[in-house]
């Protein structure tokens, strides 16, 4: 009887709740934004930086905007967090994985008063746009500098799992590298994790006792970075400025930072104007930067700037053609580009690669 | 460098969280509990490690600031479980579930904050000795410290009076119990020795393997290291055993990638797991079956007055 009247009592909460809500299209002079994350906040990394953006859309926005974080959530239990932070009175969710996509896609329809964000999915809905950032053009300027600073010749990558995302990330650190010296090679260890310091030390250690010298990681953490410092060579940070951990080693880093996405996001529903956009920004859009070159003579820090600059403002591309695959299969030719769906779906190594695809 | 010494360079560290919790894993098992909150306390052992060491500037008081959290998590096991006779199972988990959000707290001001790591110590003369001394003897204070557990334990438990005591409490608590020992009292002592080697773990993984703190980044290893002593048959040497096998495959299975052995990733990644499971099951063919473990593992005991 408790059980069942308890039951009841929710429903008409919920009721309730929804009655309350404007629809899509209203202006209104307070929202609260709800943020659903994969890892902890304290990865320093992925995670991490998204709640640096949450904080700064609140510090943005100032006292018109509430918000409601919950860390650490697992794939499966993302509906019940959901349903809960719509519940509380969420009008705008971030669920900042990939992981979400498609509980995100499956959950939107059924709220249609709540707009939802997803970080990095392929496809829209009327209340759900995505976002991300084209790191890739960090990856670039990484091989460019890679190709530059190293003796041996040879990149190592600390790789997380075989996704798109981290496959064109690969392909385009070699694509940098060989603008410079086509003799450029790379070795990868996957270390099926994004996130275990120990074992990215671990694989750090073995890429460089096989003779690399220069590391590109794509875990979140500073781990690989500090083995670098240690061993004398030189590496690059992901996700945040990690300077302060290699000040010997440190090239540059790759930054992330949602903060003004998420705040102009979080306006457009104050406002009433709110649209299931398809965001992919690049270093001149402000997604992400690339933290001080350090470590380097002028020359090369110079270097990196120009292609960063041509980068940002368009004048170079990652994914010029011609593109050919590891088994010699030609992709585009010369004088044409990948589409965003190509890069979004990538799933093989370009020629001159020789690392099996796992 | 050759490169098969920077390989057993890079197994040593790698084994050696595996090897000091799992040493006092099987201490604790051996008085008759079973606790599966390795994982918490070893995360807890790192956080605290890792903000003590930040807070205070010294190492060295990181390191016993990460030996008391661990005790203190496993104090907190021994009053549920030994104390109030809770289901010893349930309280571990709680315990591993506990301490990985607890940590998550305790480090939440240091994310992000680096730190200079221990170093290595080279022995004396022992260093000298070409490869093994190269290998086994420039290494950090922890490394020596495992060698000195394992050696040290084997010793409690074979060849001294108290460790005879300690194994007839994880045999028959009750016999004992009947001849006058205090069961729960040397239960709980051995409790503490496991959080603190725990702990200590928890502080090579925060202060030397990766010096910094990064939330849940001990990744399983309290799990692994609970595996390492069945796999052990708790018996210390065989730990050390299971610990460097398991680290070694660990390693190697890295070392294949790089140098880009056409496996796939995936199963690369799982063959320590699979060896530890197989060597696991040699080991029981080979002593047609029973696993060796002591009689009470697991039972709570309390004691009629």
């Amino acid at each position: 009887m408790t059980l069942s009247r308890r039951h009841l009592m929710t429903g008409a909460a919920a009721l309730a709740g929804s009655a309350a809500l404007p629809g899509p299209a209203a202006a209104q002079d307070r929202a609260n934004v709800g943020m659903i994350l994969i890892g902890p906040v304290g990865d320093f990394g992925w995670s991490h930086m998204h709640d640096q953006g949450r904080r700064r859309m609140l510090e943005v926005l100032g006292d018109r905007v509430t918000s409601n974080l919950v860390e650490s959530v697992a794939p499966p239990d993302f509906d019940r967090v959901a349903t809960q932070l719509i519940r509380t009175g969420a009008r705008l969710i971030f669920t900042t994985s990939f992981s979400y996509f498609a509980p995100t896609q499956r959950l939107a329809p059924r709220h249609p008063n709540v707009f939802f964000e997803n970080a990095t999915g392929p496809a829209t809905l009327p209340n759900m746009a995505v976002y991300n950032a084209r790191f890739y053009e960090g990856r670039y300027v990484q091989g460019v500098i890679a190709a530059r600073k190293s003796r041996s010749k040879q990149i190592g990558y600390v790789a997380t799992f075989p996704v798109p995302e981290v496959i064109h990330a690969i392909n385009t650190v070699m694509r940098g590298a060989w603008s410079v010296d086509p003799s450029m090679r790379i070795r990868v260890v996957w270390v099926n994790a994004w996130s275990n310091p120990g074992r990215e030390a671990e694989a750090a250690r073995a890429l460089i006792d096989q003779g690399c010298d220069v590391l590109c990681s794509h875990t979140d953490g500073p781990a690989p970075l500090q083995l670098a410092e240690q061993r004398g060579i030189h590496g690059f940070g992901q996700a945040s400025d990690m300077t302060r951990f290699a000040p010997n080693a440190h090239l540059t880093s790759s930054v992330n930072s949602w903060g003004d996405y998420y705040a102009a996001r979080a306006r457009a529903v104050l406002e009433g104007n709110w649209q299931a956009s398809d965001t992919w920004g690049g270093l001149g859009s402000g997604m992400f930067s690339l933290a001080p070159f350090t470590n380097m003579t002028p020359e090369q820090a110079s270097e990196a700037e120009r292609i960063r600059d041509a980068l940002a403002n368009g004048t170079l591309h990652a994914f010029d053609g011609p593109i050919i695959r590891q088994d010699g299969t030609p992709v585009i030719p010369a004088g044409q580009r990948l589409t965003d769906d190509q890069i979004r779906a990538m799933n093989y190594f370009y020629q001159g690669i020789d690392v099996a695809m796992p | 460098m050759l490169l098969l010494e920077a390989i057993l360079l890079t197994v040593i560290v790698a084994s050696t969280p595996l090897l000091l919790a799992a040493i006092g894993e099987l201490v604790v098992e051996r008085s008759g509990v079973l606790n599966l909150g390795v994982e918490g306390m070893m995360i807890m052992g790192a956080a605290v490690g890792i903000v003590a060491a930040i807070t205070t500037g010294s190492s060295a008081l990181g390191v016993a600031a990460a030996v008391a959290a661990g005790m203190a998590m496993a104090a907190i096991f021994g009053a549920l479980t030994l104390g109030l006779a809770a289901n010893q199972v349930a309280a571990g988990l709680a315990l591993s579930i506990f301490g990985i959000g607890l940590s998550g707290v305790v480090g939440a001001g240091s994310v992000g904050v680096p730190r200079e790591g221990i170093g290595q110590i080279a022995l004396p003369l022992l260093s000298d000795i070409p490869f093994i001394g190269h290998v086994l003897f420039r290494q950090d204070p922890f490394v020596y410290a495992s060698f000195a557990l394992v050696a040290g334990v084997s010793w409690f438990l074979w060849r001294t009076r108290a460790g005879l005591v300690l194994r007839a409490c994880g045999e028959n608590p009750a016999s004992a119990h009947a001849l006058g020992y205090l069961v729960l009292r040397i239960r709980f002592l051995a409790v503490l020795f496991g959080g603190a080697c725990a702990g200590l773990a928890g502080a090579y993984l925060s202060l030397v393997m990766t010096p910094f703190w990064s939330s849940g980044m001990t990744a399983g290893r309290g799990w692994i290291a609970l595996a390492i002593v069945v796999f052990a048959s708790w018996l210390p040497w065989r730990a050390a055993l299971g610990a460097y096998l398991f680290g070694g495959v660990t390693i190697l299975q890295l070392h294949a990638q790089g140098a880009g052995v056409p496996l796939p990733t995936q199963l690369l990644a799982a063959l320590p797991y699979l060896i530890t499971i197989l060597v696991l099951v040699l080991i029981m063919a080979l002593r047609r079956g029973g696993g060796g473990g002591p009689q009470s593992l697991g039972t709570p005991f309390v004691p009629d007055r």
